[in-house]
C-alpha cells in the first residue's frame, strides 16, 4: 500500500510539475520575447539604435534605473512601496557634493553618504513598520522633503565638486562598458542571491505573501521592514554617487521622475503590487524594457511630449499582456 | 418524524416538506420537514455539519432541495437562482449571520439602510432617514445617536443593528445564526432582550445556538438536527439538557477506548487566575510534561484567546503565567518561542500559511539558521530538513518545494505543525488543529498528537468537536462563562457530559 502511494502521484505529477515550473517562468519567458520585438523594431527603424556606441548608453540608463530598482523590488514583495526614489538620490547628489568641497576624503564621503541614504530609508521603514503609518505616505513625505531640502539649500543650483580622480574614474569605461553598468549587474547578483537564498529574502516573501502567519512563525516582521526601506535608501545613495561622477556636480533637480520609472519596471518585470510574489530577474527584464523604449523612441526622434505617451501605453499594455499569460496558464494548470 | 409533519398545517409561516440535498459525498439535509408556525421561536439545534445551514439556506431560496419542496407564507419557492432568493424575501424572510456586515466607518443610519437610503433626487434625505432609524432601533430597546459611527459601537451593540436592519420592512420569519457566539454573557443578555421584543410584535424567530440557558429563556420548542435529518422537536420547557445532548449526538456516542498516558510528573506550565476582559474572568490549570490536554468550550468561549495570552500575543489583565517557578507573565512571543512554545492559530488561511511559498519554508521559516551556512540557505539541507519533517508527519507532498496553497487542507495543517516540530518546541499549543479537514487527515493528526506526546512534549489541544476529545486527550477543561468549568480524565471522557457541560447555562 504504502508503495503503492509512494509510486502514482509521482508519475502523474510530472508533467504537471513542469507545468508549473514553466508558469512560474512564463513571466520571465514572454518579457523576453517582448525584449526581442522591441529591439528588431528599433532595429529596423530607429538609425543608430544598434550600434556598440547605443548599446553602451542602454546600459548606463539601464544603470540609473536598476540600481533602485533592486531595492524596490524586495520592498513591493513585502507589500510595501517606495515612492521616494528620485528625491533621495538628488539628495544624496547634493550631499556628496557638499562634503566632498569640505574636504572629506573621497572614500569616506561615499561611505558617509551610502549609511545617511540608508539612515533616512530607515525613517520611513521605523515609521511603517512601529507606528503603522502606511508605507505610501512615510515615503511621499520622505519625497516631498527630501526634494525640498536639497533645492532650499542650493538654490536649485548645481554643486560643484571640482576635480576628483576617484568619481572620474566612476565614468570611464572599462573595455567599453560604464562602471555604472557593471555596478548594477554585481548588485543584481547579490540582490538576485539574497531574495532566494538568505533567511532575510526568504522572510521578505513571507511577509508579503502573508503577514500574520510570518510573524506567528517567529520571523522579525517590523525588523525586516526596517531594514528593506534601509536597502532602498542606501541604492538611491548609490545611484546618487553614480550621477555626481557622470555630472560632475551634485543637483538638486536631477532624477526627477526617477520613482515612475522604477516601479514602471518592478511591475513590468511581474512583481504583484499586493506582495508576497515577483522576482529579481523579472525586475531586470522590466529595467531593460523601460530603458529600450526610451532609447528608441529619442532615436526615432519622436516629439518628446508624445514620447511620454507611447511609453505610458507601451507599460500598461505590457503589464496588461503578462497579467493575462499568466491567468491563461494558471487555468491551464487548474484543467 | 410523523408528528412533526403533522405539524405543517395551513397557518405555518415556513415549512419544508420532505427535502433531501446532496453535495458531492454528502448528505447535507436528508429527508426533512420541519414548519414554524406564527408566534413561535424556535431554536434549531445541532453539532457542526448536522445540516442546520442547509435548512436555512432552504428557507432562505439560497439554495433549491434535490427533492422535496419549500414553502413561505403559504407559497411554494419555485424560482431558481437569485429569484428564488429574492421570492423568499419578499415574503419576509431574513437571515442575521455570525459574520457582520456592517461598515464600520458610516453612521449608525447610514448602514441601516446600507444601498437603500431613502432619496430624493440622488440627494441621501437624512433628516428622513436618521427619523426611521430611531424609530428601526427603538424596537429593539438600542437607544443610540442614529448619526453616530458603527465604529465606536460594542459587539452586542452591533449585532442588535443587525438584527434591526433584518427587522426592516415587516419581515415574518427572522433566522438568527449563534447571535450570541462573540459575545460576553453580560451582552448577550442584551441581545436575548431584543429577540424577546421580535417575538411580541408576532415576528416567527429561528434562533441557532448552542446555549442552553439562552434557549430556554427565550424558545418555546428546540429542534434537533443530526446527519441531516430532522431527529426530533422537543418541548423546552420538559426537556433536560442530557437528553438534548443525546439526541445531537446519537447513539453511536460511547466512551474511546483508554489512550495510553505516558504523561510526567514533571510541570511545564501553569496558568494562575488569567483574567482577559470580557471572555476570561479566572482560568487556572497546569500542564504537565507529555500530556495532551484538551480544552473545551463552544464557539466564543474564548478558547482562541487563552492560547494567545499564554503565548504573549494577547496582553491579560491580571493573573500569571509560570514556566517551573518563573514567571512568563512579560514574555513576549517571541520569548515564548525560546523558551520551547509553538502555536498554531485556529484559521489556518489567515494566520497559518504562506500560500505562494513551498512547504520547505513554511516549516523551516521557524529557524532559517538551522539549514544555513555562513548565512546562506544551503538547498541541500533544506530539502533534507522539510524531508525529514514531512516523513514524519505523512505530509503527502510530490517536492519539498511544492507551493503549499495547493495542499489540501490536512497536509497544510501538518506543516503548520511540523514547523514547530522542526523548531524542537517542547509545548505546543494548537487552536482547532482539525479545522477544515478531511476524515483520514484527522485521524492522522490525531496520532500524530499522541506521537509527540510519547516523546515527551505536552499539548494544548483545542477543539470545538467534541467527539474528537476522547479520541487525542489524556484530559480535557471545559471552558465556560469565563472560566474552566469541569475536567474529564481518560478514559473517563465521554462525548455527552462533555456536551452537557459545555451549553448547560450557570
Amino acid at each position: 500500500m504504502s508503495l503503492d502511494h509512494a509510486a502514482k502521484p509521482a508519475v502523474s505529477d510530472k508533467p504537471k510539475t513542469a507545468r508549473l515550473a514553466f508558469s512560474q517562468h512564463m513571466n520571465e519567458v514572454s518579457l523576453f520575447l517582448a525584449i526581442l520585438v522591441l529591439y528588431l523594431i528599433f532595429a529596423s527603424t530607429a538609425p543608430g539604435f544598434i550600434s556598440f556606441n547605443n548599446q553602451v548608453n542602454i546600459l548606463r540608463d539601464a544603470a540609473t534605473i536598476g540600481i533602485a530598482a533592486w531595492a524596490v523590488t524586495l520592498i513591493i514583495i513585502a507589500g510595501e512601496i517606495d515612492v521616494s526614489v528620485g528625491p533621495m538620490v538628488a539628495f544624496i547628489s547634493v550631499s556628496l557634493a557638499f562634503l566632498l568641497q569640505w574636504g572629506l576624503p573621497t572614500p569616506f564621503a561615499f561611505v558617509v553618504a551610502i549609511a545617511f541614504g540608508a539612515f533616512l530609508g530607515a525613517i520611513s521603514g521605523v515609521l511603517r513598520a512601529y507606528f503603522d503609518v502606511p508605507s505610501f505616505v512615510a515615503t511621499l513625505g520622505m519625497w516631498s522633503a527630501l526634494r525640498g531640502t536639497a533645492l532650499f539649500v542650493t538654490d536649485a543650483l548645481p554643486v560643484s565638486i571640482g576635480r576628483n580622480d576617484m568619481l572620474d574614474a566612476l565614468d570611464r569605461s572599462v573595455f567599453g562598458i560604464p562602471p555604472a553598468a557593471i555596478i548594477m549587474l554585481v548588485l543584481f547578483a547579490a540582490f538576485a542571491f539574497v531574495s532566494r537564498k538568505t533567511a532575510f529574502g526568504r522572510s521578505v516573501f513571507a511577509i508579503g505573501g502573508n503577514p500574520h502567519a510570518a510573524f506567528l512563525s517567529g520571523i522579525s516582521v517590523s525588523r525586516i521592514r526596517v531594514g528593506l526601506f534601509a536597502i532602498g535608501g542606501a541604492m538611491a545613495a548609490i545611484s546618487g554617487i553614480l550621477l555626481v561622477s557622470r555630472l560632475g556636480s551634485g543637483n538638486a533637480t536631477a532624477a526627477s521622475g526617477l520613482e515612475f520609472d522604477v516601479i514602471a519596471a518592478v511591475v513590468v518585470g511581474g512583481t504583484a503590487l499586493s506582495g508576497g510574489r515577483g522576482s529579481m530577474l523579472g525586475t531586470l527584464l522590466g529595467v531593460l524594457v523601460i530603458t529600450l523604449i526610451g532609447n528608441g523612441l529619442v532615436l526615432l526622434g519622436i516629439n518628446p511630449f508624445f514620447q511620454q505617451v507611447v511609453r505610458g501605453l507601451i507599460i500598461v499594455i505590457a503589464v496588461l499582456a503578462n497579467i493575462q499569460a499568466i491567468k491563461r496558464s494558471l487555468s491551464r494548470n487548474k484543467g | 418524524m410523523t408528528a412533526v409533519s403533522n405539524l405543517a398545517p395551513a397557518h405555518a409561516v415556513a415549512s419544508l416538506r420532505d427535502c433531501t440535498r446532496r453535495y458531492p459525498g454528502v448528505l447535507a439535509l436528508d429527508n426533512a420537514t420541519f414548519a414554524v408556525a406564527a408566534g413561535e421561536v424556535r431554536a434549531l439545534l445541532g453539532k457542526n455539519g448536522a445540516g442546520k445551514s442547509t435548512l436555512i439556506r432552504m428557507l432562505t431560496g439560497a439554495e433549491i432541495p434535490d427533492t422535496g419542496s419549500v414553502t413561505i407564507d403559504g407559497v411554494e419557492l419555485s424560482g431558481s437562482g437569485s429569484t428564488r432568493a429574492q421570492d423568499s424575501f419578499q415574503k419576509g424572510v431574513r437571515v442575521v449571520y455570525q459574520e457582520l456586515s456592517l461598515v464600520p466607518g458610516m453612521t449608525l443610519a447610514e448602514n441601516l439602510f446600507l444601498g437603500r437610503w431613502p432619496r430624493k433626487g440622488g440627494v441621501i434625505r437624512y433628516a428622513d432617514m436618521e427619523a426611521q432609524a430611531r424609530e428601526a432601533m427603538a424596537q429593539l430597546g438600542l437607544d443610540l445617536p442614529p448619526d453616530r459611527l458603527v465604529a465606536g459601537l460594542s459587539p452586542a451593540e452591533r449585532q442588535l443593528l443587525e438584527i434591526a436592519r433584518a427587522m426592516l420592512g415587516r419581515p415574518k420569519l427572522i433566522i438568527l445564526d449563534e447571535p450570541t457566539s462573540s459575545l460576553a454573557a453580560a451582552e448577550a443578555d442584551k441581545v436575548m432582550a431584543a429577540v424577546t421584543r421580535v417575538a411580541a410584535q408576532g415576528i416567527v424567530v429561528i434562533y441557532v445556538s448552542h446555549r442552553m440557558n439562552e434557549i430556554r429563556q427565550i424558545a418555546h420548542s428546540a429542534t434537533i438536527m443530526r446527519d441531516g435529518r430532522i431527529i426530533d422537536t422537543v418541548d423546552v420547557k420538559g426537556a433536560d439538557t442530557r437528553e438534548i445532548v443525546r439526541l445531537m449526538l446519537g447513539s453511536e456516542a460511547s466512551q474511546a477506548a483508554a489512550l495510553e498516558d505516558r504523561s510526567q510528573p514533571g510541570i511545564v506550565l501553569e496558568v494562575h487566575d488569567l483574567a482577559l476582559a470580557p471572555k476570561l474572568s479566572s482560568v487556572s490549570f497546569s500542564l504537565r510534561q507529555g500530556e495532551v490536554l484538551g480544552i473545551a468550550g463552544l464557539l466564543g468561549s474564548g478558547r482562541t484567546e487563552l492560547l494567545q495570552a499564554i503565548m504573549g500575543v494577547r496582553p491579560f489583565d491580571s493573573g500569571d503565567v509560570r514556566i517551573g517557578k518563573q514567571s512568563v507573565r512579560s514574555a513576549g512571543y517571541k520569548d515564548m518561542i525560546a523558551r520551547g512554545f509553538g502555536y498554531t492559530p485556529e484559521s489556518r488561511k489567515e494566520e497559518g500559511i504562506v500560500p505562494l511559498l513551498g512547504v520547505d519554508e513554511n516549516t523551516l521559516s521557524t529557524n532559517f539558521s538551522g539549514v544555513s551556512r555562513k548565512g546562506i540557505l544551503s538547498s541541500r539541507r533544506m530539502a533534507e530538513a522539510t524531508r525529514k519533517i514531512v516523513d514524519r508527519l505523512h505530509i503527502k507532498t510530490a517536492r519539498t518545494d511544492t507551493p503549499i496553497g495547493t495542499l489540501s487542507g490536512g497536509n497544510q495543517q501538518k506543516v503548520v505543525i511540523g514547523r514547530w516540530v522542526y523548531a524542537g518546541s517542547r509545548v505546543l499549543l494548537l487552536d482547532e488543529p482539525t479545522r477544515g479537514v478531511d476524515v483520514e487527515a484527522k485521524a492522522q493528526i490525531y496520532s500524530i498528537i499522541r506521537q509527540l506526546a510519547a516523546e515527551g512534549r505536552s499539548i494544548i489541544f483545542v477543539s470545538s468537536e467534541i467527539e474528537e476529545l476522547p479520541l487525542v486527550c489524556d484530559r480535557v477543561l471545559v471552558l465556560r462563562d469565563g472560566t474552566l468549568q469541569d475536567e474529564f480524565k481518560s478514559p473517563h471522557i465521554d462525548q455527552d457530559s462533555l456536551m452537557a457541560a459545555c451549553i448547560s447555562g450557570h
